[in-house]
């Protein structure tokens, strides 16, 4: 089988180290020889996953499989989970704290960017152990790069 | 060997003699295009982007720049120099701009050409025309640095549709003084020489393959550093009134002076290749919200902080500045911005060739075999000491890997990790 997999795990609140992983990501895809605009979709996508287990939760991991015809992240945390997906899912809903919000970040884009940067997203969250997400972006032929 | 040559023609070049092999440069090359081979270091053509960070580093001085010589002036009937604006910055004391100009025209040239005539024409044409075209996507990026456009090439191609699709100043003066010229002395395009006064090696390269357009105007490089010592002996007498430069034009080299003069709050602007690359990638991933424009020089400080300069690049830049306070303040007028815009409609100051990415950091052209090659450099990762020492000759453990999966640089040894099992070969006594 050709595909290979990729176990990130991210911290709670680490700012300093958070983009760390999409930007590995980035990396991959791109010696990968994935097409760029793809490459784009998959690292905003794998970003603000990261971020919501920076932001939102106490800690997880962020997994990168590839496969000759698609790209999976699954992103993993403990934490409070999300009460209403549905909610969440609209634009400029956000739980953040009015100070993450001042940092830029909580903007309440998170979910509906993951949702414009794939072709499938799959949440799943309970409240109190955690939120799962995997988010799937197809690899046609002839779309990788030249 | 010498297709390979011309196919990946770099101006910056080894001279195996003075390298020891220290793996300074490989450390920091910003597109891992180094290697040691045998000891001396060695560029992959089809990475370098000719950005002068392995000259500027070299404790050795074994890298170094090809650059035209002084007897390219004997190939022309009448020769014109543009001197790089850096050049105003390069001298120490009370040395006025037609001092310096004056002296370079002792050199053998019969025509000075500002570089400033160019950086005028941008600023208007990007201020009053591109930023007015909403179509045109954001950041625009500058595309005066071409080291940082060979960056976007290879590692950014998603931006490549936001760079200005405008000519350098440079490049425009070349053009408006041959055509000048022409009018003027009667000679032929042929006959007449345009040589640019170069701080930079990414420029040198792009003469000899432009980014963007068919053919540059301009005949020959002259290195900053050569000229600089010619024009030391011809300063001081008959000063010739020659320069026609504005205050923005001669901070225009400066990191800043591209963006300010747009008159727009959204801009960036950030210098040296490693903060460029930075912010690059924050903008391929959407996260500079509302910014305009976007100024990225490879160098510190801009074009002041090129690898062929003399002065170190602050003290340049202070030196430009004050030269920059005695000088008239740009005012064209709308007829001559309507000028110039129409000079960019049809096509003559314009990046008229698509600029097209470059995937050299791909493993394989098949993503099948890509992935099973990166499956591999993966398992050796976990064998590899991961402190990226370079003795190798990769800049990397990373590098390393994906050399010897590529097929590249197969006699390369880790040390450490022989070593390693060595000492636990070790009978304890």
């Amino acid at each position: 089988m050709e595909d290979i997999k990729y176990v990130f795990d991210v911290k709670k609140d680490d700012f300093v180290r958070a983009g760390e992983t999409s930007s590995k990501v980035k990396k991959i895809l791109r010696e990968l020889g994935i097409d760029s605009s793809i490459i784009r979709k998959i690292s905003i996508a794998a970003y603000e996953a990261e971020m919501n287990i920076v932001i939102h939760s106490t800690g997880g991991q962020i997994v990168l499989e590839i496969t000759p015809g698609i790209i999976r992240i699954t992103a993993n945390d403990r934490g409070p989970g999300i009460a209403d997906v549905e909610l969440a899912m609209k634009e400029g809903y956000s739980t953040a704290t009015d100070k993450v919000r001042e940092m830029g970040f909580g903007a309440g884009m998170g979910l509906p960017n993951m949702k414009r940067c794939s072709d499938r997203l799959y949440v799943t969250s309970s409240e109190g152990t955690g939120t799962l997400i995997v988010i799937e972006v197809d690899l046609k032929a002839g779309e990788q790069g030249e | 060997m010498n297709k390979m040559k011309e196919k990946y023609f770099h101006s910056v070049v080894l001279d195996a003699d003075r390298c020891v092999g220290c793996t300074s440069c490989l450390k920091v090359c910003p597109t891992e295009a180094i290697r040691l081979k045998e000891g001396k270091a060695c560029i992959i053509g089809e990475k370098c982007i000719d950005c002068g960070e392995c000259i500027r580093i070299c404790p050795n001085h074994a890298k170094n720049a090809v650059t035209d010589s002084k007897d390219i002036l004997k190939k022309y009937k009448y020769t014109i120099a543009i001197p790089s604006l850096v050049l105003y910055g390069q001298f120490r004391g009370n040395v006025g701009i037609n001092e310096m100009l004056t002296a370079v025209r002792k050199i053998g040239f019969d025509e000075i050409f500002e570089a400033s005539a160019g950086t005028e024409i941008i600023t208007n044409v990007i201020k009053n025309h591109i930023l007015k075209n909403p179509e045109k996507k954001r950041p625009i990026i500058n595309s005066s640095c071409p080291a940082a456009l060979r960056l976007i090439q290879i590692r950014f191609p998603e931006l490549l549709p936001n760079i200005a699709d405008i000519e350098t100043p440079v490049e425009i003066a070349a053009r408006l003084a041959k055509a000048e010229a022409v009018r003027r002395t009667g000679f032929s395009m042929e006959e007449i020489g345009v040589i640019y006064i170069s701080p930079c090696t990414a420029r040198m390269t792009s003469v000899k393959h432009p980014i963007g357009i068919k053919k540059s105007y301009i005949d020959g490089v002259l290195s900053m550093k050569d000229v600089y010592g010619m024009m030391l002996r011809n300063l001081g007498s008959n000063t010739e009134d020659l320069t026609r430069s504005t205050k923005e034009s001669l901070l225009w080299p400066i990191i800043g002076g591209q963006g300010k003069p747009l008159g727009i709050k959204n801009y960036l602007a950030v210098d040296g290749i490693h903060e460029v690359i930075k912010i690059l990638e924050e903008i391929e991933m959407d996260k500079l919200e509302g910014l305009e424009f976007f100024e990225g020089m490879a160098c510190v400080g801009g074009c002041v902080g090129g690898p062929l300069t003399i002065e170190n690049p602050f003290i340049a830049r202070r030196r430009m500045k004050t030269l920059a306070k005695g000088l008239p303040d740009s005012n064209p007028s709308d007829e001559e911005i309507k000028g110039q815009i129409e000079m960019y409609k049809s096509g003559f100051i314009r990046l008229t060739e698509a600029i097209e990415p470059k995937a050299v950091m791909r493993l394989d052209d098949d993503i099948c075999k890509s992935i099973k090659k990166m499956e591999k450099i993966k398992e050796m990762l976990k064998d590899l000491p991961g402190i990226d020492c370079g003795v190798c000759g990769a800049p990397t453990c990373k590098a390393f890997a994906e050399d010897i999966v590529k097929g590249e640089n197969r006699n390369a040894v880790c040390i450490v990790k022989t070593m390693k099992s060595f000492n636990k070969e070790k009978p304890q006594s």
